[in-house]
């Protein structure tokens, strides 16, 4: 899963984008999304809760949801008229049972 | 680095549906979907049934009482009246693979039961509120009926499946109690099926015995009167047609047969 | 049908249908008059540097710096959770939860930077977002109450900008 880099908008985690510098910066950008898993899934975990190993279906969900909200803050962004976002962070929590929320945020910028 | 205040676009983050098609297609499609397992169920069930014919399930069952059931010894009164109209009424259905016997079950409650091998419980409840031997004859010939379609092990294979699945969805919230109503209903449209036609059975194997069904609805009557304790009618309504509903389809039933609805009542002898 | 069983019917089915609509008109409501007030305050507030970043442009020099934090825990709706539970049955993306949560941290985010402005400072850096789930009390701590989302970051003072 590449989120390097989305067409024209550069992600990083750190501070600054790597070899170019920050002319100008916007504010704070975010995506989220809210994903439930379907019973077929709920069922595998709970046979996996007995035998171990990784749940594959729900690394799928969350690799989906991860894509969908990073899409999201960078769509944000591009709105601003930025061309990267530095200091992206993720966090997850569980909003219901069996549902999942991501979200993303970082600073949009404009670098050179 | 310069800081110029920019806000981004309103919107991105929630869907541009609108919540009610959502809600919409979300109820409508897991109906759908219960509905379908509640049928592909009954199927299923019909399908065991054919690898466990009626020969099999009486010879299994030949001897077997319920646990939970306090038997009434066989010397009481009630006991060998029971038997002695049991015999006169199997007599006319004499080609069942089932050797029919009848348990009375000590408790307060009014019920019959259909159980595997052709036992049928009736509660000491039940015999202290018929008034008349035409009562009794005609819910031991429903009970009878349900022998001959097998319902009995309908309702037992069915209740172990929905267990099962219940027990599979019931971690999901709030969305599974409406899965398991939608296929309640289901079911009990195939169970009330039953219902009628084991009374159809019932009404003409009065008919057989006494030459009239006099009376033989009466005990339904006092149900609808509002007569016996109100938890055993709700447990009852739920599977049964409602009394009122039964009692005219049993009219039209002896309409249809020329069947007379007036004659000699025998009274009971307890 | 009886007409016992058809009040039965209506009872099991009819109910909780009311109260879904009751809850998705009450709750829309809600949702769209705190989405007027949200736009209203940052349009206020719109000068105002807010970065997830620690880095600062050389010109700026700060005085003071003080962490500060908003928060707030908001609730679901009936609507909401039953939605919520049959997308529970066959997955995907909950599309009801999404405002939600959205409205939940913009106003985290707008109650933060009002406390930095309250307290004197020009802009809040190195902002951290945090989701949490509040259970239920009662039922054993199935289902959830609401939703509280933090924002917390370092609040400056500059200057010279």
């Amino acid at each position: 899963m590449d989120l390097g880099s989305n067409q024209s908008i550069t992600l990083s985690n750190i501070e600054t984008i790597p070899g170019k510098t920050i002319v100008e910066f916007y504010g704070v950008v975010t995506g989220n999304t809210v994903r439930a898993k379907h019973i077929g899934r709920d069922i595998m975990a709970g046979l996996k809760n007995v035998v171990g190993g990784e749940l594959k279906g729900y690394t799928e969900l969350l690799q989906d949801s991860r894509r969908e909200a990073t899409e999201r803050m960078v769509e944000q962004a591009k709105s601003m008229g930025a061309n990267a976002v530095v200091n992206v962070r993720f966090a997850t929590s569980s909003i219901a049972q069996g549902a999942a929320e991501l979200f993303a945020y970082g600073t949009a910028v404009r670098v050179e | 680095m310069r800081f110029i205040p920019r806000s981004p676009e309103e919107g991105i983050n929630v869907s541009k549906e609108h919540p009610l098609v959502e809600a919409g297609t979300l109820i409508v499609g897991v109906g759908l979907i219960f509905a379908v397992i509640a049928v592909a169920l009954i199927f299923l069930v019909e399908i065991a049934l054919y690898f466990v014919p009626a020969e099999k399930e009486a010879a299994l069952f030949e001897d077997w009482l319920p646990n939970d059931i306090v038997a009434v010894s066989e010397d009481d009164e009630r006991s060998q009246a029971v038997d002695a109209l049991l015999k006169r009424l199997s007599q006319h259905y004499p080609n069942s693979p089932y050797s029919f016997r009848i348990a009375i079950d000590d408790s307060e409650f009014m019920n019959a039961m259909a159980l595997p091998g052709g036992l049928i419980v009736l509660t000491a409840g039940l015999l202290d509120a018929v008034k008349s031997e035409n009562e009794l004859a005609f819910i031991i010939g429903h009970e009878l009926g349900h022998f001959k379609n097998r319902d009995h092990m309908r309702a037992l294979g069915r209740g172990v499946v929905l267990g099962i699945l219940f027990v599979a969805i019931s971690g999901s919230g709030a969305g599974s109690n409406y899965g398991a109503s939608i296929a309640d209903l289901a079911l009990r449209g195939f169970s009330r099926s039953q219902e009628a036609s084991a009374d159809e059975f019932g009404l003409g194997i009065v008919h057989k015995e006494f030459n009239h069904v006099a009376d033989s609805w009466r005990f339904f009557e006092r149900i609808d009167e509002g007569e016996g304790e109100l938890l055993d009618l709700m447990t009852y309504l739920s599977t049964h047609p409602s009394p009122d509903d039964r009692v005219d389809a049993l009219i039209m039933l002896a309409g249809e047969n020329g069947w007379s609805i007036t004659g000699e009542l025998t009274p009971v002898s307890w | 049908m009886g007409n016992m069983e058809k009040i039965g019917l209506a009872l099991n089915f009819g109910v909780p249908l009311l109260i879904l609509i009751v809850a998705y008109f009450v709750g829309n409501f809600i949702e769209k008059k705190h989405f007027r007030q949200i736009i209203r305050r940052e349009k206020a507030l719109h000068g105002f540097p807010v970065t997830t970043f620690q880095a600062l442009p050389p010109d700026w020099q700060v005085g003071r710096a003080e962490m500060v934090t908003g928060s707030v825990v908001v609730s679901l709706d009936y609507f909401k959770r039953i939605i919520a539970g049959l997308r529970g049955l066959v997955g995907g993306r909950i599309k009801t939860y999404e405002p939600l949560l959205e409205r939940a941290r913009r106003e985290a985010i707008l109650r933060m930077i009002e406390r930095a402005k309250k307290g004197g400072y020009d802009a809040v850096i190195n902002v951290r977002l945090e989701t949490s789930r509040l259970a239920n009390a009662r039922g054993n701590g199935h289902g959830i109450a609401g939703v509280e989302m933090l924002a917390f970051g370092t609040a400056i003072t500059l200057n010279q900008r």
